[in-house]
Parts: structure tokens; sequence; C-alpha cells
């Protein structure tokens, strides 16, 4: 490998930059990081340099250990956004700068300046004033400076980015050209796709200090494995559905699709539909194609050969927020690309799947948000369960600002510590704890949310007032509310996790509850106990009144046992709760139930009862109806 | 390919100025408004600082030139304004180091107190030159903190051309200082990381890459500080002992010479003084006007 980067983190304060990234450029690689702005890419390129220090991690180049080496002593050629070239030299000079500093004979540095004048496409310019150059010229100045010295790899920061369109676009070629002549190792960092995919030969995409995903141009954008990849490149909607018996099922779509193997049965399947993706007709399709339904053209736009044309059908699918357009309530909203010459009518236009791509699951994450203050069950739950399925944990602070920032996070490292669960990345955010927890999970894809009763930094105040003790918390409820992902409140001293009692609501959202909680009790070999509180008892509470289907089905076929199974049918709540708590179990999972894409969950009666007065860790699980 | 650009709303339609008519274009005569203003300026101006400085000149001459040259031939005269040259170019020069020095320092370090020391450096500009001076005295006076520590083996800064110098370094040192740092402050750290990764030490940096860039600025500082040094009075005149041959320097000379009675000697010296200011301040002035050229 002609760079490689090994672990590296960096933090600036509480910020961190950069998180355990590793990556391995190959020799003769024209390698870009594509990231948009605060994504850590730039910091990344200074590490190598040597401009930067990491906190930890290695980095090598052409097979040698630099990571405590200063920038001088690692021979590489840096390019920077604003060209730095020296003022006060030459083109000649400038040029010639390394040279000079290496002591090569004067004869040899002005072949060597020439030759690079002449690739660079800038010949006969030596004697030239370095800064009565235009733009574009002094970057290539800046470009045969770092090459005069013959690096091991070349380095280039948005070199294009101070440019205006035309001569970014010459410069682009300029540089793929001289890649091609002198097959350099090139780094490049840009925010820029159109330029990334022109000039790569592989590109990696950061994201918030994180390296996503890795591939050529075609792969990351037809194939991307992450949600990230999927949504930064290009445009598309994101299904969201779940994968049964070696099929992916959507809700509020008929059509079942086959998938590739090694699925985890219950696990959430991403499917991405770009707009390229879908055929678009006024004639239904032949029985057996996929289909989404019909729907009506709400916007059309002329984009060259293609029209793009938006259509809003009236499904309600589950789409991921970060797909492009947004659908909303009214139902599911596509663009699909056709020909400009086809005429389409304007309702009761056919969308037909002709291609799509499953997305990887994203590995099994955590967030944690703690207080750096009382129990520290939580961090000690998170670390058993990250352990058992196998997850990373994020450990989530949220203070009031930035002063008060770094002193909680010193707080809550030394309580990581403590757990046993320092490995658990650390991250900072300011505002409203239930807000900012719903942003951090959104961003990170994390699975599951788990924090103590009390997470709301104003929670302290709140007196005692009913007995039983009410602990649930303005932090609490936004989060039933609001989370898109099981939270789990921890209550009570950390114990062992073997037993789990899933407590079903009628039928209201059972599917999903028992898949959610297979998908737990599997890795973590939990004995399951069913508890269904009656149809007829619930419907006092909730209003929901439906035959109960076979709700262990998802349980059983996903390989877990059913301990036993207990139906609780109570006149009212206090007893219905007693009911549950009665059972023998670590944890108790409870569903909440979600409506529309947009809308927030409805919590019912009982749940809030089990949260106020249980003495063990509650799961409370959003699922559909 | 793309869609042509949007074309401002009404920029067809919107009529333009209509053109002046004939009758307008035809120039009237009137007294340019300016005229009060700068007359009333001139006017406040010319007891202020023209006539004053036209005086010095205007009195060096009256008894011919030939006593012009012969108030400047005195050796006391001819002393006075060697040792006052001497003094600034030495002042510059030691300045010129110490101050891009100080700045480099104050401008690429991140260290405790840096703000404090900030201030400090710059204070001279608001001490009275005589507190200066006696500062310096009681510091290394023949009865000061160093300097009684110092008598004991012969040496005396004070009231010889050392100590001159002492004063002079520093009441102009804020000049070299206020000149340096802002353009260093300004001046990108990618120029100094980009000499690094081509392999340049933080020494060759500076040499090469570094200082060029402030080329411009040590000089207009240096000639600040030249000029400032050349007129200095308020300190030297403590410091100095005001000993003619020995530690007298133009402006103390003049000062004695008016004592004195001698108004003759006293006013050519201070025209050769007048003069010599003129010429650096006109250098300085063109220096500035090339410096504010786009490049």
């Amino acid at each position: 490998m002609s760079i490689l980067i090994e672990q590296v983190t960096k933090r600036f304060g509480a910020q961190l930059v950069l998180d355990r990234v590793s990556l391995g450029v190959a020799p003769g690689e024209l390698f870009v990081l594509l990231g948009a702005s605060g994504s850590g890419k730039s910091t990344m390129l200074r590490v190598v340099a040597g401009l930067t220090m990491p906190d930890r991690g290695r980095i090598s180049l052409a097979d040698r250990d630099v990571t405590t080496l200063a920038p001088q002593e690692r021979g590489t050629g840096f390019v920077f956004q604003n060209y730095s070239v020296f003022r006060h030299m030459t083109v000649g000079q400038n040029i010639e700068f390394g040279l000079k500093l290496r002591n090569v004979s004067g004869s040899e540095r002005a072949r060597r300046r020439d030759e690079l004048l002449d690739l660079v496409g800038l010949p006969g310019l030596a004697s030239r004033e370095a800064v009565r150059l235009s733009g574009g010229q002094q970057q290539r100045v800046a470009i045969a400076r770092a090459l005069a010295y013959e690096p091991k790899v070349l380095l280039l920061d948005e070199p294009f980015g101070a440019l205006d369109v035309k001569i970014r676009t010459q410069l682009r070629r300029s540089l793929r050209a001289i890649h091609d002549r002198l097959r350099i190792t090139t780094l490049l960092v840009t925010h820029d796709q159109e330029e990334a995919f022109e000039l790569a030969d592989r590109v990696g995409l950061m994201d918030r200090g994180r390296l996503i995903e890795i591939g050529r141009a075609e792969e990351l954008y037809a194939r991307p494995r992450s949600l990230f990849a999927a949504t930064f490149l290009g445009s598309g909607t994101v299904l969201t559905g779940h994968h049964e018996r070696g099929e992916a099922r959507f809700q509020g779509l008929e059509f079942k699709l086959p998938h590739g193997e090694g699925r985890e049965e219950g696990a959430n399947a991403h499917l991405l539909i770009r707009p390229e993706d879908l055929l678009v007709s006024a004639a239904p399709p032949p029985a057996g194609q996929p289909a989404l339904g019909t729907g009506a053209v709400i916007d059309q736009s002329f984009a060259g050969a293609m029209r793009r044309v938006r259509i809003r059908l009236p499904i309600h699918a589950e789409v991921h927020q970060a797909s492009s357009p947004p659908s909303g309530p009214e139902g599911l909203t596509v663009d699909a690309l056709l020909p400009s010459g086809d005429v389409l009518p304007a309702h009761d236009v056919w969308v037909t799947l002709r291609r799509w791509h499953f997305l990887e699951p994203p590995a099994a994450s955590l967030l944690v948000a703690d207080l750096g203050r009382g129990p520290t069950a939580p961090l000690e739950v998170a670390r058993d369960l990250a352990r058992g399925l196998d997850a990373q944990v994020t450990v989530l602070g949220v203070a009031a600002d930035a002063r008060e920032s770094d002193q909680l996070g010193h707080r809550i490292a030394r309580r990581q510590r403590r757990s046993g669960l320092s490995a658990g990345e650390l991250r900072m955010r300011f505002g409203a704890p239930a807000i900012q927890i719903l942003n951090e999970q959104a961003e990170l894809l994390s699975q599951m949310i788990v924090l103590g009763p009390r997470a709301g930094r104003f929670a302290w105040f709140r007196g005692p007032r009913a007995v039983p003790p009410r602990r649930i918390g303005k932090t609490i409820v936004t989060l039933l509310e609001q989370s898109r992902v099981p939270v789990l409140v921890v209550i009570g001293p950390w114990h062992e996790l073997l037993h789990l009692a899933v407590v079903t609501i009628g039928d209201a959202g059972a599917a999903g509850l028992l898949r959610a909680a297979a998908r737990l009790a599997r890795p973590l070999g939990m004995a399951v106990t069913l508890i269904e509180v009656e149809a007829a008892a619930s419907s006092v509470l909730d209003g929901t009144r439906a035959p109960r289907p076979a709700a262990q089905d998802p349980l059983e076929s996903a390989g877990v046992g059913i301990r036993s199974r207990q139906r609780i049918a109570a006149r009212n709540l206090d007893e219905m709760c007693s009911g549950v708590l009665e059972v023998t179990a670590d944890l108790i999972a409870v569903p909440v139930i979600r409506h529309g894409p947009q809308e927030i969950n409805e919590v019912a009666p009982l749940v809030t009862e089990i949260l106020s007065v249980a003495d063990r860790p509650v799961l409370i699980v959003p699922t559909q109806r | 390919m793309s869609a042509p650009p949007p074309r401002a709303p009404g920029q067809e339609s919107a009529p333009g100025p209509p053109p002046p008519p004939a009758a307008a274009r035809v120039r009237q005569f009137r007294l340019p408004e300016s005229l009060g203003p700068v007359t009333v300026l001139v006017l406040v101006l010319l007891p202020l600082l023209l006539m004053p400085l036209a005086a010095v000149f205007v009195f060096a001459f009256r008894g011919g030139p030939e006593a012009f040259v012969a108030a400047l031939a005195t050796r006391e005269s001819q002393f006075a304004m060697r040792f006052s040259v001497l003094i600034a170019f030495a002042t510059a020069i030691l300045n010129a180091a110490l101050g891009t020095f100080a700045a480099y320092v104050l401008s690429k370090f991140r260290f405790p107190g840096r703000g404090a020391l900030n201030t400090v450096v710059n204070l001279p500009i608001a001490i009275p030159t005589v507190v200066v001076g006696t500062s310096l005295l009681l510091l290394w006076g023949p009865i000061g903190l160093l300097g009684s520590a110092l008598e004991p083996y012969g040496l005396q800064p004070m009231f010889a051309p050392v100590g001159v110098l002492l004063a002079h370094l520093f009441v102009t040192f804020p000049y070299m200082l206020g000149s340096v740092k802002p353009l260093l402050d300004e001046l990108e750290i990618t120029y100094e990381e980009a000499a690094a990764t081509i392999g340049a030490s933080r020494w060759q940096t500076f040499w090469h890459v570094t200082l060029p860039a402030l080329r411009g600025s040590i000089f207009t500082g240096a000639l600040l500080t030249f000029a400032h040094s050349l007129g200095e009075f308020g300190a030297t005149v403590l410091v100095s002992g005001n000993l003619r041959l020995r530690t007298q320097t133009a402006p103390l000379y003049i000062f004695a010479q008016f004592e004195a009675g001698n108004l003759a000697g006293a006013n050519a010296v201070a025209a050769v003084l007048a003069t010599l200011s003129f010429v650096i301040f006109f250098l300085l002035l063109n220096l500035s006007r090339r410096a504010e050229k786009p490049s």
C-alpha cells in the first residue's frame, strides 16, 4: 500500500473529527475522499501530510510508519485550495524551491523545472512573477511545485474549489492527464460529486468523521451498501420494510421481492429506487412485474434528453427520511426519468420497478444517552447488550452549551471507564436532550436508544408527585412519541438480562414487537415469556378490537423458544400493570404504535403506567399496526 | 443542454434614464462647491502647520547661505547631527530584528500570557517619553537597581551613547511591531504549511517564505523607527545628560542653542532635521502607495 491509514481518530476539544478511519490507497491510484464540509475529509488529508497529529491510529507511506514524523520528513506533495504560491518568487523559483532545499544542482533544477512547466501546461512561464498569474495558472504552479522533488504521494485539498466552473473542468482534465502520465499515488479531497466521479479510480465517502463506504464511482452510485451512500450520491427513494422467509416485504405494497442470502429474519430491509429504475406508463404493466401502483404527476422538469417526472402515489409505505424527493402524509412521492418526447396523462400513471437494489443492513449499533450523574446502570446494560449483539456503542452527552460540554464530556468518560464501556465512542451535542438524542440516532442509524429514566437535564428538579413516583420525564415522553427505533429505559440497578417478557396489547403492532423481541432474544439467549393483554380488556384502554393473530409466529420462525404464555384480562390499569410486573423477567418489552411516516407514536396508557411503576428495564418498541 | 439563464425581471421593459436635454449639457460657470471648506481648512492649517514649517527655513537662511553653512560647520553641530543619524540607524536596525522576532513569536505561537505580552509590547506608545527616561535612569542609573550592580565593574550605561540607544529602542519598539505584526497575522498558515510539506525546516520556511513576504513592512517599520529616533527628545534629554560632543543628539543641540540664544545655530540644524524628515516621510508615503496597489 502506498498510503495506509489505520484506525485514525482525532478530536478537537469534545468534537470528534475523525472516528477510527482506516483506508489503503494502492500505488499509482487516484483516490478521492468525498464528503460534505465538516465531514473530516480535509483533516484526514492533513493527518496524512503530518500537518495535523492524530490522537490515535497509524499512518504509513510506502510501507514506512510515518505517524510521528514531521511533515518535512514524509515526502508528500501538498496542494492547497488557496494555491499558496510563494508571492515574492517567480514561477520558476516556486517550482525549484523543493529542489534547492535538497541541494540539487542549478542545471538539473532548470531541466526539471522546464519539464514540469510543460507537464502542467505553462511552458516558458518560468520567469513570470507567480502572483501575476490567474488563479487557475497559480494552481498549476502549485501542482508543479508539489511534484518537483518527486514525492511519494500527492495530496490535494479541494484544489479546484476556488476556481470558476470552466477553469475547474480544464484543470480537472489536466490533473487526470498528469496522473495518467506520472502514475503517482494521489489522494484528493473534495465536496464535489462530479469532480470525484470524473477523477477518481476509487471514491471514499466521509460523513461526520467516519469513512462510510469505499468503491468505484459507478458501484457507489448503482449498488451502494450504506444508506448514506445511497442518499448522498444522486437522488432516490429508500423504502423500509423487513425480511421475512427469504423475501422482503413492504408496508402498503403488494409485492414481495426476493433478496440475497444471509439476511436476518425480521431485520429491516432498505430498498433503494433510483429515478432511472422506475418504469412509468399509462397502461398497467404485465402481471408479475413489481408495481408500486398508480399515482398522479405532480411536477415535471426538463433535464436535457430526459424529463424528470414527480409522481405521488396514495400509498402509506414506510419511506426513509433521507429519501429524495421526501414523502409526506399525502402518500409516497417518487421521481422517475423518461425520454422528453414521451407523453403521460396527469392521473392514473402506473409506476413499476424495472430494477432495484437492497442496501446492506447497517452494522448493529446502540446509542446510550448519559447524564454524567446518577446510576450507571444504563451504561452497564448497554455494555452487555453490545457484547451480546456484537454492536458498536456510541455514548451521547447532551450539554446546555459549549462551555458545559467539555466538563460533561470528562464526567461521562469517567463513568464509561467505571462501567467497562471505554470502547464506546463519546459524542457531545448541545440543546434539548430529546431532540438531540433523536438527531444523533438518525445520523448514526443506531438501532436502539438506551437511557436512564431521567435523561432530561431538568428532570432532577422535579419533585415527587404521585406514589409510586412517576419516573418518566419530558425527554422520555418525547422519545416515546417520536423515536422510530426501540427505546430501552433502564430502571433500577444493573443485573443480567436472562428473561424477556413481551407484552402485546391486543393485536396492535404485535408482529413488529415480536420481530424486535426475536432479534434481541436470540443473540442474547434470553428466555421469552409472552404476555397477551386481552383485546377485550385493552379495548377499554385504546379502543382496539380485532381478531388476535398467531402472535408467536415471528418468534418461532426466528427460532426463539417461548417459555410460557400468559393472558391477562383485568378490569383496570392497576390490575393489568401489576399482572405484568408479577411475571419473572429482567426486561419488559412493550409496543407503541406508529401510524403514518410522519406521525407521532401512539402511546397506550398501559405503557406509561408500566414505565411509571416498573422496577426493571423496559424496552419500548415502535411498531406499525 | 442547460436551461437559458433567467433574465432579470423587467430588464427589457424598464426604460433607462432619459437622455439629458441639449441645453443642460452647456457648461455653466459656477464656483466649485469645495471652495468654502477648502479656504477654511487652509486658513486654519496656515498658522498651525504650514507657517511654522516655513519659519524654520526662513530663519535658517536669514543670515545668508554662508552663515547657514558656518552654523552647520561647528564641531558641536556636526557631532550632534552625526550622532543622531548614527543612533537612528542603530535603533532602526536593532529594532527591525527585535520587532520582527517579537511579532513572529506573538503571531505564530499560542502560549499562556500571550495577550498580556501583546499589550506590554505596545505600552511604550502610551507612556510619556519623559517617564521612559526617568524609569531608565531609575533602573540603569548609578543608584538604580541594575546600574548600582554594574557600577563596581566600571560599566555605566546612563549618560553615555548606550543609554541613548536604550532609550530610543524602548520608545520606538511599538512602531516596528505595529508595522510587521498585522501582516504576519494575515499571512495564511498554508504558505508555511506548503513550505513544510516541500521539506523546509522552520528556519528555512521563515527565511525563504515568511521573511520575504514581510520585506516591505519591515522596511516601513524601520523607516518609521528611524524618523522617530531622529526626533526623540523627552527620554534622550534625561538619559543622555546632554553632554556636548558625547551624548548630545541633534534635537538636544537645537534646544541647547536656543537656550543659549544662538538662534542661527539652532535653526540651521533644525532645517537639516526637517529636510531629513521630509525625505523619510515622502519615502514612506511612496511605499504605502505602492503597497496599496493591487497585485
